[in-house]
């Protein structure tokens, strides 16, 4: 009995000493600089004027704090650096950092939600907020860090468009994104024209492209989800209101939805945009990675400005790229285009380093350095500070600059995110299956420009009610 | 010896199986009890229940998305499994012969099944089908325009039956091993009376094997009706659906953004509850063709 007791209690013994090991990220950290934890847990950071007033705005505890985000290599290999000067700045604070592609990214971050194991720090998408902040205890209210997070570097009115539903500043803007087209000179030159500066020549390119160069020429591709933004600029050029106004509710009638689909199915027709069963049979990943695009088949692509240094650099000769305007010329209404937060970066409301966590969101927005190493990244930094210190270094890419200019000179529409729903984008939502079944069904006669416009404006009125 | 002593000694083995139970009750029984629970829901991941009904179970076959999935999935199930099973047996049967060079090709022949559930091999096959890929190449060289292998609908499946038929190693290793243990004395017997060797594999070897061509064929239609990486990877269940799989589907309402989970749970069940009859019908069955050399033959 007396070694049935002692295993017990050695037992007992042992968890207690592994539950020790389970402590918080600001223990472990302590811990690799060898001394004794109970000193350290409220240790300031070795430098002095950093840890003299622990009231003040710079001063900080050591901690580890974690943050995540998506992108290409261009901006993971920005933002490593980032962290790395950030971390040498700051001694004490160290960043576990974690990033990968945005192909179901989404789907991970959602299951750290739910389970609340969601970063310190976090990229997150523009629709994020009201799919995962809805109660607004996702996201930390910025405000309550603002002696530390600059909110003074942004426009009121953009950060209006990250404020959740409560009116919290639950994510910072990093900056705004539209979409613009973007041309091969060199295919239109061989094809004996220019890069369209209107609607009525890109339509006059297709036969021409087919005529002179081939069955494979295109003068412009569109994946199924550039098809439903195309459709949206082409329908608010006509109307002049948003597709989904500022109050939620679906601006157009289905005669409306109808005529722009038609519109799109013309595009196919004449030989201006590939049908999507000829795009999806290469099965490249994204256009910039498509041979055809490498190979200047696709001689032209409507995308976000944010993203034209990957487009340009597939090329074989990267001058032959150019970014073209927006062409929604024949529209009533300008170009119909708009522009939305391309991603932000938020706090978790429940972490228990917030004041270190804006720190580092400071520094990786705000501050000279960190403006600088993480540069045009995620497109033109919407923070003033880091917009002049990128201008300054000449760290604004001329081509990135030329399509943000694009679109902010198009006079764009307010954009609500219920465009992009969880239930209209996705790779099994309404979008992706209704551009898909238009594009098959009406070469095959089985779904019609009526079956796509009743379910495409059931879809919408289902997210946003008729206005 | 004391009584709790004793009592310990008698009952020492319940603490050896407690981590399996522990692991069972955890990762089992509660996610299938829940499932079952939140498939009579209208159950979001994130906005929780808020009334309890029967309307999933409903539009499994009412609404027309989930009643094809569960076509398309009878239509891979009964494409692949017999297609693999004949492959498996013939190429088994092949490599039993004393053929020079025979344990190269086992190892060839099961290269495959061992990439099998990567996701690489998955990523092969489209690059190797795809409009721009090797095989439509090889076709083009010959002046023909080979197929739309993952756009063309009628194509596309059974390209993801192709990838699964063709990871056969596993079955025709079990294969092997019973046609090796087929007494040779029944063919030499065969043979004197006159028998060839279709005749001596129709009436000799099948018959003997049933009970492992049984056990193939009940594995295999459950891995089946459970593919999910093959459309999930190569095709994302296009075009227009025809390679969306009940487990795609599923897959989808639980994760792909709506995070509809009650549906996905009554999707799961319906599937379980479909397996199920097909593994009681297999056995039900296998008393008409499976022989088992025990004292009754059964």
């Amino acid at each position: 009995m007396k070694k049935l007791t002692a295993t017990i209690m050695t037992g007992l013994m042992a968890t207690s000493l592994l539950a020790g090991c389970g402590g918080t990220t600001t223990e472990t950290t302590q811990n690799t600089d060898s001394q004794p934890s109970s000193e350290k847990t409220t240790e300031a950071a070795p430098a002095a004027d950093q840890q003299a007033d622990s009231g003040s705005a710079d001063s900080y505890e050591s901690c580890t704090l974690t943050f995540d985000w998506w992108g290409g290599d261009a901006r993971h290999e920005a933002t490593i650096a980032a962290i790395e000067a950030f971390e040498a700045k700051y001694p004490g604070i160290t960043i576990e950092y974690n990033y990968g592609a945005w192909s179901d990214w989404e789907t991970a971050k959602a299951s750290e939600y739910l389970s609340g194991t969601n970063p310190d720090v976090q990229q997150v998408n523009a629709d994020w907020i009201g799919k995962y902040d809805a109660d607004c205890t996702t996201y930390l209210d910025l405000n309550t860090v603002s002696d530390v997070l600059d909110l003074t570097q942004y426009d009121a009115s953009t950060l209006a468009f990250t404020q959740d539903s409560k009116g919290g500043q639950a994510a910072i803007p990093i900056a705004l994104t539209g979409r613009t087209f973007y041309w091969n000179k060199a295919t239109f030159e061989a094809a004996g024209l220019s890069t369209p500066t209107t609607l009525a020549e890109l339509e006059a390119a297709g036969p021409i492209f087919k005529e002179k160069l081939g069955d494979n020429y295109y003068p412009l591709v569109l994946t199924e989800y550039d098809r439903a933004i195309m459709l949206a600029f082409y329908t608010q050029a006509q109307t002049g209101e948003p597709i989904i106004d500022q109050n939620g509710n679906f601006t157009l009638t289905q005669d409306q939805v109808k005529d722009a689909l038609t519109w799109i199915t013309s595009l196919e027709e004449n030989h201006v945009i590939p049908t999507i069963e000829y795009y999806d049979g290469e099965g490249a990943e994204s256009i910039d990675k498509s041979a055809r695009w490498i190979g200047g088949e696709y001689a032209g692509c409507f995308t976000w400005d944010s993203s034209p240094s990957s487009l340009q650099n597939a090329l074989p000769n990267p001058d032959d790229f150019e970014v073209g305007c927006e062409l929604m010329d024949t529209g009533k209404a300008g170009s119909g285009c708009y522009v939305k937060v391309s991603q932000m970066f938020a706090i978790s409301a429940k972490t228990e380093h917030p004041h270190e966590a804006a720190l580092f969101l400071n520094y990786i927005l705000n501050d000279e350095e960190g403006a600088k190493l993480m540069g045009t990244q995620r497109g033109i930094p919407e923070s003033k500070a880091a917009y002049a210190v990128c201008e300054a270094e000449g760290a604004i890419d001329p081509v990135v600059a030329a399509a943000h200019k694009s679109v902010m000179d198009s006079n764009p529409m307010y954009w609500n995110p219920l465009f992009d729903d969880s239930s209209l984008k996705g790779d099994t939502a309404v979008y992706n299956t209704l551009f898909e079944n238009l594009s098959y069904g009406v070469r095959d006669g089985s779904y019609s420009i009526d079956d796509a416009a009743q379910d495409l404006y059931d879809a919408y009125v289902a997210v946003a009610p008729a206005k | 010896m004391s009584k709790i002593q004793k009592t310990l000694r008698d009952n020492i083995g319940f603490f050896f199986v407690i981590p399996w139970l522990v692991g069972f009750l955890i990762f089992k029984a509660y996610p299938f009890i829940s499932s079952f629970y939140y498939s009579f829901t209208d159950y979001d991941l994130f906005k929780g229940i808020s009334k309890h009904t029967l309307e999933n179970y409903i539009n499994v076959f009412a609404n027309k998305q989930e009643r094809t999935a569960l076509i398309i999935t009878f239509k891979y199930a009964f494409m692949t499994v017999p297609l693999k099973l004949v492959s498996a047996l013939f190429i088994a049967y092949i490599l039993n012969f004393k053929i020079k060079g025979v344990n190269f090709f086992r190892t060839a022949y099961y290269i495959p099944s061992i990439l099998g559930g990567s996701v690489a091999i998955a990523v092969l096959w489209r690059a190797l089908f795809n409009d721009e890929g090797l095989i439509r190449m090889i076709f083009g060289i010959f002046g023909i325009e080979g197929p739309h292998f993952f756009t063309n609908s009628n194509w596309a499946l059974f390209m993801i039956c192709l990838l699964r038929v063709w990871q056969f190693g596993s079955a025709m290793v079990i294969f092997l091993a019973a046609l090796k243990g087929v007494p040779t004395d029944l063919y030499e017997a065969a043979a004197i009376d006159g028998a060839g060797k279709w005749r001596q594999f129709f009436t000799i070897t099948v018959p003997l094997i049933t009970p492992v061509i049984f056990y193939n064929l009940i594995t295999q239609l459950v891995q089946a009706f459970q593919e999910f990486n093959g459309p999930f990877i190569i095709t994302k269940g296009g075009p227009r659906g025809s390679t969306t799989l009940m487990t795609l589907l599923i897959y989808n309402n639980a994760f792909g953004g709506t995070y509809k989970m009650g549906k996905a749970c009554a999707q799961a069940w319906v599937l379980f509850v479909i397996l199920v009859l097909f593994t009681m019908i297999s056995f039900w069955s296998q008393k008409h063709w499976v022989y088992y050399s025990d004292e009754d033959g059964r």
